[in-house]
């Protein structure tokens, strides 16, 4: 039987400040246990929690970059559950006021998957079990989160990578998290369910809980996906349970219950005020967003007329558009810029993180004064890309490879003369292409090649060589 | 409005206590006293629909926030200093005799 | 008389004591007389004495500011930076905190000599003192009489004169019915008036902290010295007192209003109310004027107030679970039971009652019902209290419904010990300030206290009042003897 996947995706992201939501203890990833901890970040009796500034701003950024209605006015709740890397017994979140709401991510299909809800809380410790005991570092307790509620709005596993990359994509972009899924600054929790086509009710869901690859995410839904369609189809019903994707096996199972009742007695944590953001600072802060990739990707392909492709390689990475546009602002051409970013900068660069971080040695304006060599066609497209390479390794400009006299002399009457002498040397090349052995002529290319050092124009040599040789 | 045994027991482990069946039959009691105290709030006053908030009315603005900086955390000693830790970890043993 | 702070602030400056001399008076007293009376549970002598010679190099070089020197106590609740704070409970056994609350820190610049830590009702949780793990600490004014609570130890202290002045902490009445049972002065300030940073929370909407002291004016000094906002306690408010709220105690009452509410003398015992009266009538012929008000909502105040600090507190005392501090319990199976039976041995009854209350009117189904409903009726309530302090200045009105219990008195149940709180939870869910001070006996010799409520950061009038009261009312209430006796 056929179903159709409803599926929704929350996705909790740790925020980039450099201290945490409640303390000014430090975020950075990793330290020794319980070194980047005070009284407050490990819940000591009469500490007072005190609400980071920084948080509100980059989930409200979040927010405005995931189209969201800001709530200008907004508070912290405790979330009570007692668990050992709670160090509180509850959580400072946001239940019933959230800071954002109502946003939505477009798919390239057009399709909008709806936001629910954005809110800010604090991540927990790390428990690691060994020899019988179970040891608590709190150095990631308070690191400040927010939690990305999509609605049921996705129904394939492409759709539920998608959402998920485009999300992580535009986080990274606005700068509010570095979004790795291997270390955990970005997790998904997976909630699914099956129904016939066409109707409107909603199946029994499970919810996949901490997935931390893209691609697990795809995986995860279509097993999850197979497993209920299994129940179903043998007259089962499935079970509203908390389940995990083990990637080796490439199956879902059901977690051990963690003894934890749902019951999470929400109320307004009385030690937060709470607190109003005005219009203008919403403003504020939506004037400091950059473009966001969706909107440059439009822009290169509709107002630049570069090809979707490539101005979607160009535009997934904020910093190589920067470069990009940087190049353009100093006068680089669009096409030459692209292609050799796309073609040269990136065959250096194996992973997504090296193109995310996009260390290249040369500034934008060394590189446009090499694009605008071979924009004026003083050098051709092969020399632009061996000296750019050249440059990329040395840090060096175009300058010390590409001399004044190398981009002077070449002047039609001197290729003229190259022509004839190419023709002088190669009597049996020339006699071929009379011959109509076309590929001939390109011993010519060759020579003229060696002699201006590979700076003549091919395209005007060739006609040259043509008129010369004659029909 | 009275309150079941089980429903206490619900509690407890809501609450992570346990309780004796001695103490359980004294509590349930004794709950039943307090729930109907507490019960006289629903005498009176219709309940409006308004959202609750923290603390009153007093609300702060953005700028009133905590700026984001650094602050020294404490060493690791001071942080364990009231427990037995292990490695810098706090430590527990998962089961004891 | 008993010295007040600002006297044996000149005897300090004038050498006619050294602040080591007066600390080891103190010692003395609490060396003959707390193994009788336990208001202290924790005894910090060696420290004291090293801060008493701080304070007299201090006074030595001059500028000293004004409670330097003087020995003190700070209710068990009050976090310490390594002395044991451990909220008269078991959970926190041998808890040593690594910082200091705000207040303390405060006081410690001063020169403040701390004696130790004072009982207390476990975790706050009470209105005589007797849960507190380390036995109940006797009224000293007659020891078959508790203290009141849960500040039962810091008014014993002061009463006893082990001490000059102490601080407590009032969520429903905690400062100034012991100040009332045991016959002393206790303000419980605006609600963020004093920084919260280092008290162990029992109601945190509610918790405030504040001085309990032998006279009006020691209070006004006190409160000086701890008030004020603090950026590690977001609820806390930097309210312009001006330099000192000793200035305004000199003015007298002619033309201010004082409201009297009679929702607040009903069920009162007839001793209180006729002395209550009495009083108001002084304040009369001293020219202030009477204004008989209403406050409707009053009535359920009580129940507001335990719904909402117990659930407030359900959620503050999660954290005791035996992993990071504290009582661990010595055998189990799992963590799960390492954390049930720690909380379950650790907590006394009262506690975990509350917490079950607490727990109950959060949980699913019940918190409309209830935490809801009983913050309604809070916004209520603050709505009432602010249109009565648009026609009065001050409210006067019983602290009790009765004077000191005996000792282990059980009542019938729970709930009618929860009632003698009536007088004074109203002011802790409004957020205003009140004083307690003395205004009599019974016919037991008990000594009975007013209660003065002002409007928020209005401390000034209120303290102004009550010394007005003080000073023109004479003694009302036998000295102690015994004690420092300086």
């Amino acid at each position: 039987m056929n179903y159709e996947i409803v599926c929704g995706i929350e996705t909790h992201i740790e925020l980039a400040t450099k201290t945490k939501i409640f303390c000014g203890c430090t975020t950075e990833f990793g330290g020794e246990p319980n070194t980047h901890c005070c009284p407050v970040c490990t819940g000591q009796p009469g500490t007072l929690p005190i609400l980071n500034q920084k948080v509100v701003e980059y989930a409200i950024k979040a927010g405005l970059a995931l189209n969201c209605k800001i709530n200008t006015k907004s508070h912290m709740d405790r979330k009570n559950y007692v668990y050992p890397d709670l160090p509180k017994a509850y959580q400072i979140s946001q239940y019933d006021e959230p800071l954002c709401e109502k946003g939505y991510i477009e798919l390239d299909s057009g399709k909008r998957i709806g936001i629910t809800r954005i809110h800010i809380e604090e991540d927990a410790g790390k428990l690691v079990h060994e020899n019988g005991y179970t040891y608590i570092d709190y150095n990631r307790g308070g690191v400040p989160l927010i939690e990305i509620v999509s609605e049921p709005d996705i129904s394939s596993a492409e759709e539920a990578r998608e959402y998920a990359e485009k999300l992580q994509l535009t986080m990274r972009y606005i700068g509010i998290s570095d979004c790795k899924m291997q270390e955990g600054s970005m997790r998904c929790d997976v909630n699914l369910s099956l129904r016939k086509p066409g109707d409107p009710n909603f199946g029994v869901r499970t919810e996949i809980k901490n997935i931390n690859s893209l691609s697990f995410i795809q995986k995860a839904v279509i097993a999850e996906a197979e497993r209920q369609a299994d129940i179903l189809d043998a007259g089962g019903t499935v079970v509203q349970q908390t389940m995990r994707y083990d990637e080796a096996t490439n199956s879902v199972t059901p977690m051990r219950d963690k003894e934890n009742s749902d019951d999470y007695r929400y109320f307004p944590d009385p030690d937060i005020l709470r607190f109003c953001i005005d219009e203008a600072k919403v403003e504020e802060i939506r004037a400091s967003l950059p473009e966001l990739p969706f909107a440059k990707l439009r822009r290169y392909v509709n107002d630049l007329g570069l090809p979707e492709a490539t101005a979607k390689q160009i535009s997934r990475y904020r910093k190589v558009a920067e470069f990009f546009e940087g190049a353009l602002a100093e006068g680089a051409s669009v096409k030459n810029a692209a292609n050799l970013i796309v073609g040269t900068i990136f065959s250096n660069m194996d992973t997504e993180e090296e193109k995310e971080l996009f260390a290249v040695r040369i500034s934008a304006a060394q590189f446009a004064a090499l694009v605008k060599l071979a924009d004026e066609k003083k050098i051709n497209i092969g020399v632009a890309q061996s000296t750019l390479q050249k440059m990329l390794e040395s840090g060096k400009p175009v300058e010390e490879f590409i001399k004044p006299e190398d981009l002077v002399g070449i002047s039609d009457e001197v290729l003229e003369n190259l022509c004839r002498e190419a023709i002088e040397a190669n009597p049996r090349a020339v006699d071929d292409v009379r011959n109509g052995k076309d590929k001939a002529i390109n011993v010519m290319f060759g020579y003229i090649m060696k002699k201006t050092g590979g700076k003549a124009d091919i395209r005007k040599a060739e006609a040259l060589l043509r008129k010369l040789i004659g029909p | 409005m009275a309150i079941s045994k089980a429903e206490i027991e619900k509690l407890a482990k809501l609450a992570k206590l346990s309780f004796s069946d001695e103490e359980l039959e004294r509590f349930t009691a004794e709950f039943d006293e307090i729930i109907a105290f507490a019960d006289t709030i629903n005498q009176s006053i219709e309940g409006g629909t308004e959202q609750i908030r923290s603390v009153g009315a007093r609300m702060v603005s953005f700028d009133d926030l905590r700026p984001d900086e650094v602050m020294p955390s404490l060493p690791n000693e001071k942080i364990l200093s009231n427990v037995e830790g292990y490695n810098g970890f706090f430590s527990v043993e998962r089961s004891k005799k | 008389m008993r010295a007040g702070i600002s006297e044996l602030a000149i005897k300090l400056r004038n050498r006619e004591i050294s602040a080591v001399e007066l600390t080891k008076a103190y010692i003395d007293a609490i060396e003959k007389l707390n193994p009788t009376l336990n208001a202290y549970v924790h005894l910090t002598f060696d420290i004291a004495l090293k801060a008493a010679e701080q304070a007299d190099q201090m006074l030595k070089e001059g500028d000293a500011p004004p409670l330097c020197g003087i020995p003190m106590a700070l209710k068990d609740n009050i976090c310490t930076d390594g002395l044991p704070t451990t909220c008269c409970s078991r959970i926190l056994t041998g808890f040593k905190p690594y910082y200091d609350a705000t207040v303390w820190e405060k006081l410690k610049k001063q020169g403040a000599v701390l004696l130790g830590k004072t009982n207390m009702d476990e975790f706050a949780m009470g209105s005589t003192s007797e849960t507190s793990c380390y036995g109940a600490p006797l009224n000293p004014r007659n020891t078959n009489y508790v203290t009141g609570g849960s500040s039962g130890g810091s008014a014993a202290a002061v009463c006893a004169n082990l001490a000059v002045y102490s601080l407590g902490s009032d969520t429903g009445g905690s400062i100034r019915q012991p100040a009332s049972f045991c016959g002393v002065v206790g303000l419980k300030p605006t609600y963020g008036a004093v920084s919260r940073y280092g008290l162990i929370a029992y109601g945190s909407s509610l918790d405030q902290i504040g001085p309990l002291t032998n006279s009006v004016k020691d209070a006004a000094i006190v409160f000086d010295a701890v008030r004020g906002g603090d950026k590690r306690d977001q609820t806390s408010v930097d309210y312009d007192y001006g330099p000192s709220l000793t200035q305004c105690l000199e003015q007298d009452v002619k033309g201010l209003r004082i409201g009297v509410a009679e929702e607040f003398f009903e069920g009162i015992n007839p001793e209180i109310k006729s002395k209550i009266e009495e009083a108001i009538a002084l304040l009369e012929k001293n020219g202030a004027k009477i204004e008989h008000i209403r406050l409707p909502a009053l009535k359920l105040a009580l129940p507001v107030y335990y719904i909402i600090a117990c659930a407030e507190a359900s959620s503050n005392l999660g954290r005791y679970d035996g992993i990071r501090y504290g009582y661990r319990t010595a055998s189990y199976t799992s963590i799960e039971e390492m954390i049930v039976k720690t909380r379950s041995e650790g907590f006394g009854d009262e506690v975990k009652r509350r917490i079950m209350l607490g727990t109950y009117v959060l949980s699913s189904g019940y918190y409309d019902a209830y935490y809801k409903k009983a913050c309604l009726i809070r916004e209520e309530i603050n709505r009432e209290f602010d249109a009565v302090f648009e026609t009065c200045d001050v409210l006067v009105a019983p602290t009790a419904p009765n004077t000191a219990f005996p000792l282990n008195y059980k009542g019938a149940s729970p709930v009618e010990i929860y009632l003698s709180d009536i007088c004074t939870v109203p002011v802790n869910i409004a957020g205003v300030p009140a004083i307690s001070v003395p205004c009599g006996v019974d016919a037991k010799g008990l000594p009975i206290g007013m209660q003065i409520i002002g409007k928020k950061f209005d401390e000034a009038t209120v303290l102004q009042v009550a010394h007005f009261y003080e000073q023109s009312a004479g003694e009302v209430i036998g000295a102690y003897e015994g004690g420092a006796g300086i």
